[in-house]
Formats: C-alpha cells, structure tokens, sequence
C-alpha cells in the first residue's frame, strides 16, 4: 500500500522541492511588489 | 440574470449532482459511505481538500479584498505548503495506519477517552457555528446583489447539498467536490480574463494603475505584530493556522482518509502545496484588475445597494457626491498619465476614499463594509451573457463543495465518536450506516435553520468566524503533544487543552494580538501545559 513509488524517486526529494519552491514564490511576490507597488 | 445565464447555472448544478450521485452510488456499508471504502485517488481528493477550503464567501470577498486593501491577504497561505509536508510525512501516515475514522479516534488510542471527548466536542461546536454561517453568507450576497430572498437562496442550496450528502456520503461529496472546484477554476479565469479585456488600458499600463494605487503588495517584510499580513506571520501563523485546519480539523482530515493508500493521501496534500497560493494570487490579482476596471468607468459610493439607498436618500448627499464625482474625475485623469503622475493619482485616491467615506458617513454606513459586494456587483453589472451564470455557478459550486464537507464531517464525528462510542455500542454495521444517514440529515437541517437565523443577523457572522478560529490553538496542540512528545500523559493532554485554550480566550479579550497569533501561541501553551503536567505524572502511558 505505502510503498507506491513518490515521485522524484524519494518523498524527501518532495518535500525539499516544495520547500524550494516556496523559497522561489517568495522571491517572486517580493520582485513583484518591487516592480510594481508604488 | 438572463436566460443563457439562468441556463448555465441550472445545467451546472444538476450536472454537479448527478455526477456525484453516480460516482457515489452502492455507499452501502459505514466504510464506504464515510470513508469511500478507501478507494479514492490522489486527483479526486486533491481537489476534494481545495474545494472544501474555498467557500464562496472566502470567493466572494477575497477578490472585494484586493480591490480595497491589495493582495497582501495572499502571505496568509505563505505557511501552507510547510503545514502540508508535515502533514504528509508524519500525520496522514500514523490517520492512515491506525485505521481509524476520525482523528478523535486517534486521540483515544494515545491518550483516553476523555480527550477525544473533550477534542470531538470542540470540534461539534467549532463546526456546528460555522456551518450555518457558510450558507447563509453567500445568499446574504446574493440578496443584496440579485435580490434573491436570502432564506429562500439558503434552503434551497441547503435542500441539494443535504440531499445528495445523505444520498451518497463521502464519495458523492468527493466527486462532486472534484466538480466544483473546476467549474470554480473556470469561473475565476473567466472572470480575470474578463476584468483585463473589459479596462481600456493594457496589461502593462492596468499593472501601473494597480500598482499606483498600492494593489499589487503581495510581499510586505515589514513585521506589525497586532495586525496585517506580512511574511512572518504569513510563514508562522499561516503554518500553525494550516496544520490545525488540514491535520487536525474532520471537515479536511476525512478528506484524505478516503485515499487507497498513504502516497495517494500524500499526493493530495502535496498538491495543495504547491497550487494553493498560486490559485490565492489569481483570485487577489483578479481583484486588483477590477480595481483598475473601475478606474476607468465610475463605481458608485457604495457597491451595497441597500445602503446606496440609504445614503441618496440622506441629506447632503448632493454636495458629497459631487466632491466624490470630482474626484474620480482626478483619479481617471491621473490613471492616463502614469507612471509620471504618480504623485497626483495618490492624491486623488485619497481625496476619493475620504469624499467616499464622507457620502457613506451622511447615512451612518462605515466606509469599505462593502467589500463582499464588489466582485459580484461587477460580474453582473458589466460581465458578458454566459460568464454571468458560470461565475455563479462557481460561486454556487464553492458554497456547496465547504457545507457538504462540513456536514458529512460532523456526522462523521457525531455517528463515530459519541453514538457509537457512548450510545450505541456492538450494533451490526447497517445501524450505523442508518445513524450516519440521519446524523447527515440532522446537521443538514441544523445548517439550513441556523442560515435562517444568521440571515437576520448578518453582523454577527464576522463575530461566529472568529469564535470558530478561537478553538484551532487547542485542537493542533493536543496533536503535537500525541505525536510528537512520547512522554505526554492523558491527564496531561487534558490539562493542556484546558490551559491553551484559557490563553487564547484571554488573547482575545484582553489583548490586541491579530488573531493569526492566536494558533502558534495556544498550541505552544498546550504543548507547554501538557508536558508539565505529564512529568508530574508518576506513571507515562505507554504509546
């Protein structure tokens, strides 16, 4: 039953990826408001 | 509304019911009508998990929200993704593998009988406030906007979510959550789409009206710590407010207890992680065009009908909506010349909320209480024929997919944790399907007579929202304490429960902490609690 194969071959490669992207979204909402907020 | 609209609307919401009546029929047994007998795939729950949290009111003014405020609001969901990889590596695994139906019944198996008592009368209350409210407050909208009878909008939408959650259980509201959340996708897109085409500016040029104006903020580093979204309390408060809400709360819990096996679960959850804030952004970047959509063509002092009338009829009112008319006029001026006039469209964005309060003030009507009607007042003022009823299908879709996750899961509770538990035990599995089915049509008719109560006190809703949010600091401390702290007693989870819980009411009274703090704080006092009185304890239980 667990073990279906995640994945990116690992669920900790999942996770870390998601923790990536979240850093990137950050970055990206700050460039955003950067450019564009005045 | 118009034919093709009544007509997309109409179409939509019996293709919802029967398709979710079809996916869910032969829900014979109590696993399958509560849990799907475990079959679901990852998609189906995935969209299952966002449907729920979508409600139309988070729908409705969310994008009211970005017109008036900016998309700040998006750093809320900033903790989400971390809140669902500690779900789906350590939660949904131990929910999954202990087989249990609620995770209340989890908390008597690590700790006693009282906890899950305590926990699951928590959450009969937390939920059973906000059901009502979920339902009546979108047909307050739509009374205001399409002069719909709001009791009539409530039992109605009440009468088909309850009818096919009774029919079907869990697998029925599942599928048709699936549904929902992809005619809510389409109305959104729709809608965004629409707001750009609709502004006589382009892109670029409505970004810098947008912007001009201070809408387009979805990043503030600046920390305020009794009020606003900024990233810090976006990552903390959002985290803690996630983890309670998708790891400890039924209405999503089951969600992801119907999965075939741990990864399908898993996947679900990762899902949400990663198309939660990018879904939020659109619906607050959809509010920011709408916001320069009415740049360009001139809204009215208030988008609430009922107090626009209120206000016309004041005395005054002439002189104010003159000084108002005038200062759109500077506004729009303004908005053609940037990004050079950016100093003379701040000025005349200020000259028009004060002229606008001004108007509001004549009839004692609060300035910027309008927000829940913007979003709809323009889709039905301006929007094309069609788009109109698919966005109220959406909005139908998103009332529809959190009531009948919120009443399938109180049942769920009702029939599993006190009927079973204290009531009715050792009975054949077809007494509890039959309970099931009951205990869904009671809170089904508890939702539909509350929305009429609530629908003549529609100020009380924001009051009940906050109360609901008052319990979350308990319930997500209760289960670190169970999975994350091995020498945590019963006696000590109890006592922890009792004391957050105590500290969070006080917060709230007391204090001016924004309530986004109220869930790490009280989690971390019943972590705090709960482990002194268990090392007090001569005896750890054993796990």
């Amino acid at each position: 039953m667990s073990d279906e194969k995640p994945p990116l071959g690992s669920w900790r490669r999942v996770y870390a990826a998601i923790i990536l992207y979240l850093i990137l979204l950050i970055a990206l909402f700050t460039a955003f408001t950067a450019r564009w907020n005045q | 509304m118009r034919p093709a609209d009544w007509a997309v609307l109409l179409a939509s919401l019996v293709g919802i019911v029967g398709y979710g009546l079809y996916k869910g029929r032969g829900s014979d047994t109590t696993s399958k009508y509560l849990l799907a007998g475990r079959t679901m795939p990852w998609y189906a729950m995935a969209l299952s998990i966002m449907a729920t949290q979508a409600s139309a009111i988070t729908f409705i003014s969310t994008t009211g929200q970005a017109y008036a405020d900016g998309m700040r609001f998006v750093q809320m969901y900033l903790g989400l993704p971390l809140a669902m990889i500690i779900i789906a590596a350590w939660i949904a695994p131990r929910f999954h593998e202990s087989g249990v139906y609620t995770a209340y019944e989890y908390l008597e198996r690590r700790f006693d009988t009282r906890v899950r008592a305590l926990v699951s009368l928590i959450f009969l209350i937390q939920r059973g406030l906000a059901v009502g409210v979920a339902l009546s407050a979108p047909a307050l909208v739509l009374t205001v906007i399409m002069g719909w009878p709001a009791n009539v909008t409530s039992l109605v939408m009440g009468v088909i979510v309850v009818g096919y959650t009774v029919a079907g259980g869990i697998a029925t509201v599942t599928w048709t959550d699936f549904v929902q959340m992809l005619i809510m996708t389409a109305g959104l897109l729709a809608a965004l789409i629409c707001a750009i085409w609709m502004s006589p500016v382009s892109l670029g040029e409505a970004m810098n009206v947008a912007g001009a104006a201070g809408r387009l903020n979805p990043a503030v580093w600046t920390v305020d710590w009794n009020n606003s979204y900024n990233i810090l309390s976006g990552l903390i408060g959002g985290l803690f407010l996630s983890l309670a809400y998708f790891g400890c709360d039924q209405s999503q819990v089951q969600r992801y207890l119907t999965g075939k096996s741990i990864a399908q679960a898993k996947l679900s959850l990762l899902f949400n992680a990663i198309a939660k804030i990018p879904m939020q952004f659109t619906i607050l970047f959809t509010g920011a065009m709408v916001f320069v959509f009415f740049t360009f063509t001139q809204p009215p002092v208030t988008f609430d009908s009922s107090a626009a009338k209120r206000i016309e009829r004041s005395e005054g009112y002439a002189q104010a909506k003159s000084e108002y008319d005038a200062a759109w006029q500077a506004r729009r001026s303004a908005a053609t010349r940037l990004p050079e006039a950016a100093a003379e469209f701040k000025s005349a964005q200020e000259r028009l909320d004060t002229a606008r309060a001004r108007a509001a003030g004549l009839a004692g009507v609060k300035a910027g209480a309008d927000t829940n009607y913007i979003f709809l007042s323009f889709v039905t003022h301006y929007m094309p024929v069609g788009i109109v009823g698919l966005i109220m299908a959406a909005i139908f879709a998103a009332a529809m997919s959190t009531i009948s996750a919120e009443v399938n899961s109180l049942a769920t509770v009702s029939v599993v944790d006190v009927y079973k538990r204290y009531v009715r035990k050792d009975r054949e599995d077809r007494h509890y399907l039959r309970a099931a089915r009951w205990a869904t049509a009671f809170w089904g008719a508890y939702a539909v007579v509350t929305a009429q109560y609530a629908a003549n006190l529609g100020s009380l809703i924001e009051v009940v929202n906050k109360v609901g949010s008052l319990f979350y600091g308990g319930l997500i401390g209760v289960f670190v304490l169970a999975f994350f702290v091995p020498r945590a007693t019963a006696r000590g989870a109890l006592w922890g429960v009792l004391v957050g819980e105590a500290a969070i009411f006080y917060m709230w009274l007391r204090t001016d902490i924004f309530y986004l703090w109220f869930n790490a704080i009280g989690c971390l006092v019943v972590v705090a609690a709960g482990y002194a009185v268990s090392l007090s304890n001569r005896k750890p239980q054993p796990r």
